[in-house]
Formats: structure tokens, C-alpha cells, sequence
């Protein structure tokens, strides 16, 4: 009995519903999946298709800074094996790193401004090879890694005296922010507009 | 007054200048050089062509004043002729104006808009043709007519290449050490017709002029990942050399133009490769653990050195063009780094790194005889000159890190220095077209 009543109830509530008549509106998408993340780009409020991070690149580069002593490890001339101390460093990074899926790293060698041009170049990226592999071989997922080398041209001590050319020799961890890839609700719309005397 | 111009503001011509004040002796030829007719005055992009006649004789002169060996006048003070007798002198005419040699020619509009430049050099005593030259340029290419007109009456007299033609690029380099700006520039040899190439929205390195001045192969980081890329000589059809992501950088021409050799990096690896200038795909010719780069032809373009840390430090090494027969060649000590082999085949120049300082070098091509020429506390990426007598290369000063252009003879002696309108760095120094 009382299930009969609830079938008829939800029949009347139907017919009632779609006797009240058209939709004006396509419903709005499906709201985004709650990620459990941190610092992953969420969709902002009220503007599908764009992406407002959470924290900002530069606040995840200071817990960075801060969990890990530093973002940086630096090398001797012509050397590109990585100190005790780099390493404990990189282990730090690597950890954050694990823990922060969604943040790319951009592994940046450089080389001392005593090298010439070609050969800074490539030791840049030995060094940025080297540091890379440490990570991966930690536990960080290639793909969210990425090196490039920037060979000696850009120092990061304005003096160019033979005591502080070799602080110049270093590999700096930069975060990123991933590209962007395209969810089924950042894919572009077309509204239907409102008609003029339409309710 | 035009040579004494270029002397005080170019301190790249007064090397060669300083013995054209003692003109008749010590060896030289005198040359007479008359302005140049036209068979009818036209009005062209250029100026009307009896004008670059005049002009196309003064620049003749002017480059011709920078030598030892040729002492040119005029063409003030000479006498006029038609188009047609520069072909065939009227020999009795010339005979009392006190020159050796004579330099005749004329300028003629063409139906495209463009002008025929044509040039002949006569020797007066046996009364015969030296040579002879024909263009045909757009009417405000006139000047690089007549600076391939001296070039040839140069080689003709002294059997040398004349630098009259080339051009050079470097790097202009403004803004802080940690926020440089660098722009490529490109100049005539003698510091004429400065004009930049890019503007300095991204960071460039390395820029390589190809031999025939067409052509300039650099290294950018636009894009954040640093690639090879080529443009025309006057900053045109900019694109990039090869279609892959990986870091490709130390580009250089091979003489023919036809070949870039190039480094690229991969995992921590990097090694010499070569493609064609019009891009391809790029074939790899070392294949060591260490790092090869700065790879440079030699000028009959069958072997190619470079340089590598393979033996722990960096030294020199010659290889055949298809990556065979490596073999070292700098056994001198210290690290030995970006070496270029000259336009003639003889030499090498190469920077040497010696625990506290770097200097520019020079050996045979087959190894040895070194002779380290400068003495700076950072001098580096040497740069032959096409007559291979001249090594430009870029000085560093200690403490302030400004970068500058010098050059100094193979023969030693205190380097001259070139001078840019702001620092400079990596110069390469086109050859000239024979």
C-alpha cells in the first residue's frame, strides 16, 4: 500500500514537472571532481575553462626552500657529480616533489663564467642529466621532469673575481606550473542565448 | 678626409694603415683610380648612376688605402673616358699620370632596375689586363661591388684575399651580468654599416656568419630550450635548423655553405652531429661518453675539428667529415677548448685554459707548433680573418665581466682593439667571395 502511494507520488511529481514545461537553459555542466591535492589548478568559480591555482608557483618554491634547505646544489669545476650534501638536498626535493604530483620541475644546470661558451652549454646539461636522474632514480616520475641548460649565461653573483666564478657552477630546481591539458569541463561551450519575451 | 674618418673611429682599420703615408716607396703599387662613366644618367633606388661611378671609384680607393701593397689616387685630379675605352685603354693617355696600374670601369641601369657594375685592372708598364670583374646588384648594392672590385685588384696584385667584403657578427651585450640583454649584430669589417639582427627579447649566443656572408646560424633560448637557429644575413626568414626538441647548440658553416656541424645534448651526452643548412635530418658523428662540441671544417671541407673532454679535460681533436679517423692533435697542456681551423689550412686557433687564465692559441693543423698570443685573464672564441693573418677574439676583463673585441696578428704582437658601439662578444668573421 505504501509503496503504491510513493509510485504514484513520483508519477505525479513527473507529470507535474514536465507539465510545468520547457527547460530554458541546458543544465551546466557536471561540476569538476574534487581533487585532493593541494596547489592543483582548480576551475574557478563561475568561469569554466579557466584555471586559478590554488598556491601560486613562488609560495610552493618557498615550502620547497623550506623542507629542503635549499633549491639549488652546486658542483666544482668541470665536475658534475653530486656531494653528500647535493644529494641529501635532492632526496629533500625529491620527497616534495612526490608529494606535489600536479607541480612540474624544470632542472636548470648552469655552468661558472671561466668555461668557454659551447662547453658551459653542455656541462649545464650533464649537470641538469645528472641531478635529473638522482631524482628519478628517487622515486619522481620522469614526466614530471624536464632539464635545460643555460650554459654561463646567467650568473648568479654579479662579481667575476677568481674567488666567486665557481658559485656560478649549479643546478637550480624551478618549479612550474604543468601545461595545462584540456578536461571535458574546460571544453568550449556554446550557450544558447536568452530570447527576448521568453520567460 | 673618408680614410682619415674611418682611422679615428675605427680602430679596426688602423692596423693595416699606418705605412700609406710613405706612398711611393717601400714596394708599392700606385694605382690610378678615375671615376667610373655611365653610357646614360639614370635615376635609380642608388642615386643616378654617374654619381655611384664617382662614388663606387671613392670607395675603391678607400679600401684599397688600408693595404701595404697598393698605394690607389683619385679620382680627383684624373681624367675622364667613355664606357668604352674601359674596356680597351687608350694606353699613351695614362702614361703620365706617375701609376703602376690603373682601375677603370663603368655603371650602367638595367631595364630590371638594377645596375651592372663592371671593373677592370690594367697594368700600365706592359700594357695588359689583370683582371676583371662584373655584377649585376640592386643600385644600393653599389658599395658592395666596389668593395668586391678592390678585393679583386688586391688578390690580383698580392695573389691574397682581400678583406674588403667580409663582414663580421658578434654579440652586442648590454644590461646587468644576471639580466643581459644580447642582441646579434653584424658590421663591415671595417666597422661600417653596424645594424643589429635581433632585438634582444630573448637570450642569443653564438652567432656563425656562413663563408659567403648570406648566412648567419646562432643559438637561441626562445622558448626556454636552447636551439639552433638561421636567418639571412640581413635578420630575414628567421626559423629554426632542425625539427627536434632537444638542445642543439655550436652551429658552424661548412665552407661550401651546403652543411651546418652542430652539438646537440641528450641525457647528459653531448656529441657532434651534421645536417644540411636547409635543415634535415641530422647525422651523428661522435659517439664518446664525453662531451664533443665547437666542430669546424676545414677549408676543403673533408675534416672537421673539435674539441672534447674524453681524456678528462678538454683537448683538441681532427675527425673526417663522416666521424672516422678521430685523433688528438693538442698535446701542449692545460685544457685546450673551441678550436677553428683558418681559411688558408694551415692553422688552428684555439683558446687555452691554463689554471687561472684563458689565451687565444694557434697550432699547425696537423698538431704542434704552438704559439699562445694573447695574455688577457679571459680570451676566447677566436675568429680567423679570411686572409687568415688576424685572429679576432673576446676579451673578458676581471671583476667587471665586460666583454670586448680584439684582434692580433698570427705574428704576435699586442692585440688591436675592435670597436663596437657597446661590448661585444663571439665575433665570426665572414670570408670573402673570390
Amino acid at each position: 500500500m505504501i509503496l503504491r502511494a510513493l509510485i504514484l507520488a513520483s508519477a505525479f511529481a513527473a507529470a507535474s514537472a514536465s507539465a510545468q514545461g520547457y527547460q530554458p537553459y541546458p543544465y551546466p555542466p557536471a561540476p569538476a571532481p574534487a581533487y585532493p591535492q593541494p596547489g592543483y589548478p582548480q576551475p574557478a568559480p563561475g568561469y569554466p575553462g579557466v584555471q586559478a591555482p590554488v598556491l601560486a608557483i613562488p609560495v610552493l618554491e618557498q615550502d620547497l626552500k623550506l623542507k629542503a634547505g635549499s633549491n639549488t646544489v652546486r658542483f666544482g669545476r668541470d665536475s658534475y657529480v653530486l656531494t653528500p650534501q647535493s644529494q641529501a638536498t635532492l632526496t629533500a626535493h625529491a620527497q616534495w616533489l612526490i608529494m606535489h604530483p600536479y607541480v612540474n620541475a624544470s632542472i636548470e644546470g648552469h655552468a661558472d663564467v671561466r668555461q668557454t661558451r659551447d662547453y658551459a652549454l653542455a656541462l649545464g646539461e650533464r649537470r641538469a642529466a645528472a641531478v635529473r636522474n638522482y631524482l628519478i632514480a628517487s622515486g619522481v616520475p620522469p614526466q614530471q621532469l624536464q632539464i635545460v641548460s643555460w650554459g654561463r649565461e646567467r650568473p648568479t653573483s654579479d662579481a667575476v673575481h677568481d674567488a666567486t666564478w665557481l658559485q656560478n657552477s649549479r643546478v637550480v630546481t624551478v618549479l612550474k606550473q604543468p601545461p595545462q591539458q584540456l578536461q571535458p569541463w574546460m571544453q568550449p561551450q556554446s550557450w544558447p542565448q536568452p530570447q527576448p519575451g521568453n520567460p | 678626409m673618408r680614410f682619415i674618418n674611418s682611422t679615428s673611429l675605427f680602430a679596426v682599420a688602423a692596423f693595416v694603415a699606418g705605412t700609406s703615408a710613405q706612398a711611393q716607396s717601400g714596394g708599392q703599387i700606385v694605382l690610378a683610380v678615375p671615376q667610373f662613366p655611365t653610357p646614360r644618367n639614370v635615376k635609380t633606388d642608388g642615386g643616378e648612376t654617374g654619381v655611384i661611378g664617382i662614388q663606387i671609384a671613392q670607395q675603391i680607393v678607400s679600401d684599397l688605402r688600408t693595404t701595404r701593397s697598393i698605394y690607389p689616387t683619385g679620382p680627383e685630379n684624373l681624367r675622364h673616358y667613355t664606357p668604352t675605352e674601359a674596356g680597351a685603354p687608350l694606353y699613351p693617355n695614362w702614361a703620365n699620370i706617375g701609376a703602376g696600374a690603373l682601375v677603370t670601369g663603368y655603371v650602367q641601369a638595367r631595364d630590371d632596375g638594377r645596375i651592372n657594375v663592371v671593373c677592370y685592372l690594367y697594368d700600365l708598364k706592359q700594357r695588359r689586363e689583370m683582371t676583371r670583374k662584373g655584377f649585376a646588384v640592386a643600385a644600393t648594392e653599389w658599395k658592395r661591388a666596389a668593395h668586391r672590385c678592390a678585393g679583386a685588384f688586391y688578390t690580383a696584385v698580392t695573389k691574397r684575399p682581400g678583406l674588403f667584403d667580409s663582414r663580421i657578427v658578434y654579440v652586442a651585450a648590454t644590461g646587468s651580468r644576471m639580466q643581459p640583454v644580447k642582441r646579434i649584430a653584424i658590421m663591415n669589417w671595417d666597422g661600417t654599416d653596424h645594424s643589429y639582427l635581433t632585438q634582444g627579447e630573448v637570450t642569443v649566443t653564438s652567432p656563425r656568419i656562413s663563408p659567403d656572408g648570406e648566412r648567419i646560424a646562432y643559438m637561441s633560448f626562445a622558448g626556454g630550450m636552447p636551439h639552433i637557429r638561421i636567418m639571412d644575413a640581413d635578420g630575414s626568414n628567421d626559423r629554426q635548423l632542425l625539427q627536434s626538441n632537444s638542445m642543439s647548440f655550436a652551429p658552424r658553416f661548412s665552407p661550401d655553405g651546403r652543411v651546418i656541424a652542430f652539438s646537440m645534448a641528450v641525457d647528459g651526452n653531448t656529441d657532434i652531429y651534421v645536417v644540411d643548412a636547409n635543415g634535415g635530418y641530422p647525422r651523428r658523428l661522435t659517439t664518446t661518453p664525453g662531451i664533443d662540441t665547437s666542430p669546424s671544417f676545414s677549408p676543403d671541407g673533408k675534416q672537421i675539428v673539435f674539441e672534447s673532454d674524453r681524456s678528462g679535460a678538454q683537448q683538441i681533436y681532427v675527425m673526417n667529415v663522416d666521424g672516422s679517423g678521430q685523433s688528438r692533435i693538442s698535446f701542449g697542456g692545460g685544457a685546450n677548448s673551441s678550436p677553428v681551423w683558418s681559411p688558408d689550412g694551415d692553422r688552428i686557433a684555439f683558446s687555452r685554459w691554463n689554471g687561472s687564465t684563458i689565451g687565444i692559441g694557434i697550432m699547425s693543423a696537423t698538431g704542434g707548433d704552438e704559439k699562445i698570443l694573447t695574455n688577457g685573464w679571459q680570451d676566447e672564441a677566436p675568429s680567423w680573418s679570411p686572409d687568415s693573418e688576424w685572429v679576432m677574439f673576446q676579451r673578458t676583463q676581471q671583476g667587471t665581466g665586460t666583454g670586448s673585441l680584439l684582434m692580433v696578428s698570427i705574428g704576435g704582437g699586442e692585440p688591436k682593439a675592435v670597436a663596437t658601439p657597446q661590448p661585444g662578444a663571439d665575433p665570426s668573421w665572414s670570408g670573402v667571395v673570390q
